[in-house]
């Protein structure tokens, strides 16, 4: 099996005393997607990335056996991956300047296999965050988190969308599923996706590729869900199964062992942001790419008050530079979008750009997780396996609650992430005993055992908000975040419905309950922090239209997950990709137009 | 990121340490015979902890009709190496006090060392130290009661540090548990979906 992939395109020389058309700061899912649709419609783009571009293949490795590697995948001594008692026990910033590690980690880190990720994640020790408790999970390279996603792709339905007139609280989107459908039928086939239709009003169905296959316990518990009114259905992936048009990308070839890192697939058949939307963004000539830039605030014209460009530090030389464009567009993920524009004081905008309504930063909102279930299917006992991990993952229940029932304890509902089936390190190390007899349990039980995690959403609320903490410094001298974000009632009523509804479930499919757990993980577990630059039709509670441009300033757009009004229960990265795809084909019609 | 946090092992996930001191490295001590047995130099353990380590770990995971054990997939090495590089004082000082803990329970137990007792006498010294330790299966994110006894707790630390050097082992991989994935699949590969099965 020979996998040829194109090396990335030479990068184009930067020059900053041009003025280009747009600025686009950070690689991620969204800014990737801002330079592929604007470069498209022909404009020059400069992106901004603060991390470096790294040689990815080495690092993930995917394939590598974990006797291979010097320390069975473990990262060089002196490393150090928060747990979760630490996040809990302490208040941020969680890795001390003096700290005795070389270097710190967040908690993804410790999944095993941290010598595959040492290099994409950041150290927390550069990168200080205060307040309450958080786990803020960043990856700053070129691509950010894209290069480690867990790849579930999911669509939001007017259920989301139109969350307020269904139950009242909140706020409603200012656009539609119809609105948006037809930029997730392009998102799909740009970049590919795996799944199989199940026609849910709630979880619009993909243009979807072919989907793996679920194992025995998966399909037994699918099976005993169906008269429920509940769906386990394979796990949609971004993930191309059938191959897109992509030279530097590689169809599935189900290597499986996906599930035993953090994530990551060096032959790129998950998507990744550089080669699914840079590295063809590129080959267009329209884009110049410059990592190692730390955008630490977004210029101002003064007489007109429109942005002018972004000024950033050189990462590795720290010398400050400034670029020019058009437009500014903001890409950095949730929350350093919402610290970029915070920091962003001037006589025009003295409360940061974009900020006339004192919402930045606020409405901040994500996904709960902790409540879930662990079970033995006894039927699987002493069976045969094969292949069963040669996947891009496991299962996915939907959400069913407050859809047409009303749940007294709270709004919204969530959905439940889970696999079962053997694996490279097997799922029954925990039998009691040792000897022969354990050593046969091991074998015996490997593969029989099926678990599953809920995503709840967290509402959101004014008051869960993160601002600029002018007494905390980064490593580049630019003062961090400070948070102020709790969990409320609704997530505590929730989280107990999770765990209650979870083994409901595994009992109703006769999968023996071997443990629930019920208490809440650390806020910013489930990585997907949304909201803090929410769009809206009214410019006093909202901060970006529907077209994520900013109601003060109409030369700037946030095209990632702040612009989110709700965070739904849905995961987020495919949304963020289709909505920044319609707002980039607005932005270049106006621009054209003159209107910018 | 989402999958794999429920496809570690239940163990891992929370397996990273709180402590959080940092000690030179340790010295390594030279083991003439246990260097020339396993080509290998033990950099935390002594030659008397190393060949406790050894056996112990092989009681734990034997050699049986299907698979070697511990001591052929040089278990006591890989914990040696991960002890070394975790570069944790309390972790090293745990395990140093565990294993004299076993030889002081040997001598109780059997008026003499854990090495000099018969094969029946060392495994009646584990499963005393096992009995001391509750194995009910954890959650998810394995959380159990707190170990009985301080041999409980050294207990759960050697198995748990045996089971992972084994299963993340070539022996442990192939040879044990037969695993048949991290392989590239031509045309229709396992996750290939009939639909029948999903109506």
């Amino acid at each position: 099996m020979t996998i040829v992939l194109t090396p990335p395109p030479e990068p184009k020389e930067v020059d900053l005393t041009e003025t280009y058309d747009a600025i686009v700061v950070g690689s991620g899912a969204a800014g990737g997607m801002a330079a592929h649709v604007l470069t498209s419609h022909g404009l020059k783009v400069l992106l901004l990335e603060a991390g470096k571009k790294i040689n990815v293949e080495a690092e993930l490795r995917s394939m590598q056996w974990p006797y291979d590697h010097p320390r069975r995948g473990d990262a060089p001594p002196g490393w150090h991956a928060l747990s979760l008692n630490e996040y809990n026990i302490r208040k941020p910033p969680y890795a001390a300047k003096n700290s005795a590690y070389k270097h710190v980690w967040s908690y993804v880190g410790g999944w095993g296999g941290s010598d595959y990720v040492k290099d994409i994640l950041v150290d927390e020790k550069e990168n200080p965050y205060t307040g309450t408790n958080y786990a803020w999970v960043r990856a700053r390279l070129l691509g950010g988190k894209t290069n480690i996603w867990g790849r579930l792709a999911l669509r939001l339905s007017d259920y989301d969308f139109k969350a307020k007139t269904h139950d009242g609280y909140g706020e409603d989107w200012p656009i539609s599923y119809s609105d948006i459908e037809p930029y997730y039928d392009r998102v799909d086939t740009y970049l590919g996706i795996s799944g199989f239709k199940e026609g849910l009003p709630h979880l619009p169905d993909s243009l979807f590729q072919r989907s793996h296959r679920l194992n025995a316990s998966e399909i037994q518990l699918r099976k005993a869900l169906l008269p429920m009114g509940r769906v386990a259905t394979p796990y949609r992936a971004g993930v191309t199964t059938d191959g897109v048009k992509n030279k530097y990308r590689s169809k599935c070839f189900g290597r499986g062992a996906c599930g035993r890192r953090p994530g990551g697939c060096d032959i790129h058949a998950a998507f990744d942001s550089p080669t699914g939307l840079i590295y063809p963004a590129m080959d267009t000539g329209n884009l110049t790419l410059r990592t190692n830039s730390t955008a630490y605030e977004i210029t101002v014209d003064k007489n007109t008050g429109k942005a002018s460009g972004v000024a950033f530090v050189d990462s590795q030389t720290h010398k400050a530079l400034e670029a020019k464009a058009k437009v500014v567009i903001v890409a950095a993920s949730t929350l350093e979008s919402a610290r970029l524009l915070l920091l962003s004081k001037s006589s025009q905008h003295p409360n940061g750009i974009g900020n006339s309504s004192n919402h930045v930063g606020h409405n901040f909102c994500e996904h709960l997780m902790g409540p879930g279930v662990t079970g033995l299917v006894k039927e699987l006992v002493g069976k045969e396996h094969g292949n069963e991990d040669g996947r891009p993952g496991g299962f996915y229940v939907p959400r069913f609650r407050n859809l047409k029932d009303k749940q007294p304890g709270f709004l919204r509902g969530y959905g439940f992430e889970g696999s079962g089936g053997k694996s490279m390190f097997p799922d029954s190390t925990d039998r009691p005993g040792f000897g022969k007899a354990y050593k046969k349990e091991v074998r015996d039980y490997a593969g029989a055992f099926i678990n599953m995690g809920g995503f709840g959403e967290v509402l959101p609320r004014y008051e869960n908000a993160v601002s600029i903490d002018p007494n905390v410094k980064d490593a580049w001298g630019i003062p961090v975040l400070k948070f102020d974000y709790t969990f409320g009632d609704n997530e505590k009523k929730m989280a107990e419905d999770m765990a209650t509804t979870a083994k409901e479930m595994f009992e109703a499919a006769g999968i023996e309950i071997i443990g629930v757990d019920r208490e809440l993980l650390t806020p910013g577990w489930s990585i997907h922090e949304l909201g803090t630059s929410r769009m809206g039709n009214d410019p006093k509670t909202s901060v970006l239209n529907q077209f994520q441009q900013s109601h003060d300033v109409k030369n700037l757009f946030v095209v990632d997950g702040s612009s989110h009004v709700n965070a739904s229960c849905q995961n987020p990265t495919w949304t963020i990709m289709a909505l920044a795809w319609r707002s980039c084909d607005h932005l270049a019609d106006e621009l054209k137009k003159g209107n910018l | 990121m989402s999958d794999s946090r429920w496809t570690m092992t239940r163990r891992e996930m929370l397996g990273a340490t709180a402590a959080a001191l940092v000690l030179p490295l340790l010295e390594s001590r030279p083991l003439a015979a246990l260097t020339t047995r396993y080509n290998f130099a033990a950099r935390v353990f002594t030659p008397a902890e190393f060949a406790l380590v050894d056996e112990l770990s092989d009681i734990i995971i034997p050699t049986d009709e299907v698979s070697p054990g511990a001591r052929a997939a040089r278990v006591a090495g890989e914990i040696d190496r991960r002890l070394a590089d975790s570069l944790d004082p309390p972790q090293v000082k745990a395990w140093h006090d565990g294993l004299r803990a076993v030889e002081q329970l040997s001598r109780e137990m059997n008026g003499t060392t854990f090495l000099k007792s018969t094969p029946e006498q060392r495994i009646a010294v584990v499963t005393k130290m096992a009995s001391s330790e509750d194995e009910t299966p954890g959650s998810r994110r394995g959380r159990r009661a707190n170990p009985k006894s301080s041999i409980g707790a050294f207990y759960r630390q050697l198995k748990g540090a045996t089971v992972r050097a084994y299963y993340t082992s070539s022996i442990g991989i192939h040879d044990d548990q037969h695993y048949k994935g991290n392989v590239y699949q031509q045309g229709d590969y396992a996750g290939f979906l009939p639909t029948d099965h999903l109506q």
